[in-house]
Parts: structure tokens; sequence; C-alpha cells
């Protein structure tokens, strides 16, 4: 079943750019809205300049929040608002008709938008590298392989997680407060606004095998340097397991929200 | 006044409807709160001081923000975020029919109560913060409020700017998110960013006219050059902005019809 929708991979990604193309304004801007790392990346900044916080100096914290903003725009997704609107609207009964199952079908369209996204941010990257060449840090083979196993699993998890809480407009109205409870908690534990070691030692360690650490830190972690690979092959089997637990979550609440779905407007 | 006060009322009546819903946004609320104020916490941890600012002095600006954002979710989002779709489906005609000003309705049509929260979290927060600090001056409060009244005018004529947009243009109505994740940059004091972007902070997204400049007038370091610069902004955002908007409702075509 997954090579048969692989096999449509192709002919999506022509579509994906194509629409990227049509409404490129809308998706720059997009795009240019993930910059809170840089804000971040200014705060802490201040903060070690009269010396280094938790292991990290100026120039680790300028590594790591490139690194963010870098994992922050492969891991994007956005399933849950378009999810939440087709069940409300009724739109989705027409995506049910379609030969190929409507997740894995906004999944492939995803992934096709990356290059554009990475090529859009590629501008801010080398304008923070220009600003702090010290920071910069050449990854070993071993650490960029593991990187993108990583970063794959952390995207999958990404969308899963937006997937499930998109579906669960089947059974309730405030799906999407919910939704803004969990980001909540993503921003402040995935390593968004702070690399975990600046967290208290106990939390840290809790953090460090949760679903929000799986969601960006660990990819950011390998690829910055922060951890070694031998270290990181754990934390990268963590996230093979979150994303079965979303996956099976996802396959569930998905089957028994098709049974009470309305279609309104049908 | 009678305009706001019925529609008031109204949005009023709509959330004691819907009680649980309305517990349930409470909920998120105190999440929401936690969420916006933990960093702040974090960040001092490490630190006694950033860029002159004290962990007492920051959580003035953190107070101010939290109004701000009070201010965006409970009020302006609701209403101003829906003249988009508005737009695009052709209802504002329904809007432009009622008997007042059409602006006024689009920005105060619904007030969400679920939002009560927020600013009660926020003046706690500002409270707490103020004791803190050191009580300020009479004069330091009225300025405060008055660079605050300032601030939210111009991020008010910076909203309905963006929401201009979507006369002429079908999908530019993510503008204003992004401009929201620029605003989010104002929980911090101004002078922790370098110069360009203190720039864009206060004429640009005048988001540091909200937090920053209130809270330099609560310790009491403000100038009357503050003032000058916040109603200047503010003065120039509001016009610009009305004119945006005459002239987008003038070559507004109504799209069902």
């Amino acid at each position: 079943m997954i090579l048969a929708h692989l096999r449509t991979f192709p002919t999506l990604f022509r579509i994906s750019v194509a629409s990227l193309v049509a409404y490129r304004a809308e998706m720059v801007i997009w795009i240019l809205s993930t910059t809170l790392p840089l804000v971040m990346l200014a705060l802490w900044n201040a903060v070690t300049a009269d010396g280094p916080v938790a292991g990290f100096d100026q120039n680790g914290m300028t590594r790591y929040f490139v690194c963010t903003l870098i994992v922050r725009q492969l891991t994007g997704a956005w399933i849950l608002w378009e999810l939440n609107y087709d069940i409300r609207s009724g739109a989705l009964s027409q995506k049910l008709l379609k030969p190929i199952h409507p997740l894995w079908y906004a999944a492939l369209t995803m992934v096709g938008a990356m290059p554009f996204r990475m090529l859009v941010q590629t501008p801010l990257l080398l304008a923070v590298v220009l600003w702090r060449p010290e920071a910069w840090r050449t990854p070993s083979l071993a650490e960029v392989s593991l990187f993108v196993v990583s970063v794959a699993l952390a995207w999958l998890l990404s969308y899963l997680s937006q997937a499930f809480f998109g579906s669960l407009a089947f059974f309730m109205d405030r799906s999407m407060g919910l939704w803004s409870v969990w980001f909540a908690l993503w921003m402040l534990f995935s390593g968004y606004i702070a690399p975990l070691g600046v967290f208290p030692a106990w939390t840290a360690t809790a953090l460090k095998w949760s679903p929000f650490n799986a969601l960006l830190g660990v990819p950011v972690q390998i690829l910055g340097g922060f951890t070694t690979p031998h270290d990181a092959v754990p934390l990268v089997l963590a996230q093979l397991a979150w994303v079965v637990v979303a996956w099976v979550l996802v396959a569930f609440t998905w089957r028994r929200g098709l049974q009470s779905y309305g279609a309104v407007g049908a | 006044m009678k305009v706001p006060l019925a529609l008031i009322r109204a949005s009023l009546m709509v959330a004691l409807q819907y009680r649980g819903d309305f517990a349930f946004e409470l909920l998120t609320g105190v999440v929401r709160t936690f969420g916006r104020v933990m960093p702040l916490v974090l960040v001092y941890g490490h630190t006694t001081s950033i860029s002159g600012w004290t962990a007492d002095e920051a959580m003035l600006v953190m107070g101010f923000f939290l109004v701000m954002t009070a201010f965006h979710e409970g009020l302006m989002e609701p209403n101003l975020g829906e003249v988009v779709e508005a737009v695009r489906q052709g209802t504002l005609d329904l809007w432009l029919l009622k008997p007042a000003d059409a602006q006024l309705f689009v920005s105060i049509r619904r007030v969400d109560p679920a939002y009560l929260w927020d600013v009660f979290a926020a003046f706690a927060v500002l409270g707490l913060a103020t004791w803190r600090v050191g009580v300020p001056g009479p004069l330091d409060v009225i300025v405060a409020f008055l660079l605050l009244g300032c601030g939210l005018s111009a991020m008010y004529g910076l909203w309905l700017l963006a929401i201009c947009t979507s006369f002429w243009f079908i999908r530019v109505d993510n503008l204003r998110f992004l401009l929201l994740s620029i605003a989010d940059a104002g929980r911090w004091p101004v002078s922790v960013f370098s110069g360009w972007a203190r720039v864009l902070f206060v004429a640009v997204v005048p988001v540091a006219l909200v937090t920053t400049f209130p809270a330099e007038a609560m310790r009491g370091a403000w100038g009357w050059e503050l003032v000058a610069v916040a109603f200047t902004v503010a003065a120039a955002f509001l016009v610009v902005s009305r004119l945006a908007w005459t002239r987008a409702l003038a070559s507004y075509t109504s799209a069902s019809s």
C-alpha cells in the first residue's frame, strides 16, 4: 500500500510545485513567519554576552538557533488547519472520493513543498552565518546521515500530531483550543525557545524523552553537534517510538471519525 | 457609544449560552499565559540583567505584552480576521448595510469574553511586577497608560492595513500571521535587539510602543520625546489605515452578487 502511494509522488510533487508558483507570495509570507528562533537568538545572545550559560557561549547559541530555524522549516506541516476546515465545511467529502487517502495526499504534497521552503530560508541563514562566521561547524558524515533520519522522523511526528488534533474535529467543536494548549507546551519544551540544557536538571532529563524533544530538539542537537551520534541513537529510537504511537492514534481517530462524519453541505 | 455597548451585550449573551465552551476557553487561557511567562523565568534563571533590564522590569514588559495579546486575540482577530473571509465570500455586504460606521462595526462586532482571563492575567502580572519594581508616581502611571493607548492604536492601524490588502489580493490574509510572529518579539525589552531591528519594532510593527514604552514609564525612565514618538507613530497608523479602509471599501465589488 505504501509503495502504491509513493508511485503517485512525482505527480503530487508537480502539483505541489505548481501551487507554490501560483501562490508564491503567500508561501513566502508563511515561511517568513517562523522567525522566532532569530528573536530568541538575539535574546540569548544578550544573556551569554557576559559568559557561557549551561555550556553555551555566543557561538554555541548562534549555531543552536540557526539549526532550530532549519529544522523548523524542514518539519513544517499544515494539515491541522486543512483538516479542521475540510471536516467542518464538508469539503472533506470530495477528497474522500479521490483514489488516494486524503492524509497521504496532503503528506506527499507537503513533502513536495520542502525544497522551496529551504530555498526561501537560505538568505536568512546566510546572513546569520556572515554575521558570526565563528559559529560555523562542519558536521561529520555520521552526523549528517543521522540528522537526515532524525529530521524525517520529526517531520512525520509533526505531521501525525497535527493530523491527530485535526481529526478531533470529527468529534468536538473546540479541537483547535486543544491544539493551542499542545502548541503552547511544544513552544516551551521542544527546545524552540531555549536549548534543553538551559532548563533545570530534572526537567531537562524528563524533557529529553518527551514527544516535544522528538519534534524539534533531537535533530537540532545532532546537526549542531551538541550531542555525539553515539549518544543520539537512543533519542532517534525514541522519536521512532513516538511516531508509532502517533500513527496508531491517528489511524484510530480517523476510522472512528469517518463513521461519525456528517458531511456538512453534502 | 450606543453601538459598542449593544455589541458587547450581544457577545456576552452568546458566551453565556455556550457555558461549557467558555469554561474550556478559560482553561486553555491559563495554559497560554503559563507558556508566555515561563520563558522569562527560564532566561532570568541564568542572569540578573539583560541589556539593562532586571527580571522584575522585564516582567513589566511581559505584563504589557499580555495586555496586547488579550487585545489582539479577544478583539482584533475575531473581528478583523473575519473581514478577510467576508470579502472573499461577499458577506461583507450585510455588514455594510448596518446603520453604523463600517470600520467601527467590523472592528468591534464581536468581543470574545473568554479572553477576560487573559486581561485578568495581564493585569495580575503587571500588578506583581509594579509592586516588585517599586510603586511609580501617579504621573508615571498616567504616561504609561497613555503610551499603552498609543501603542494599541498603532497596532490596530497596522492590523486594519493588513486586512485592507485582502480587498485587492486574494491570498495574503496570512500577512497578519507574519506581523503577529514579528510582534511576538515585543515580549522582550526592545533594547535587547540591535539598531535596525529596534526601528522595525517602533515604526513598522510598532510593538515596542505597546510593551517597552509603557514599561519605561512605569519604571520612571521616560522622557517627553518618548511620548512624542508614540503619538506620532500612533497618529500616522490611524490616519493611513483609515484612508486605506475608505479606499478599499470604494473598490469593493462584492463577490457574491
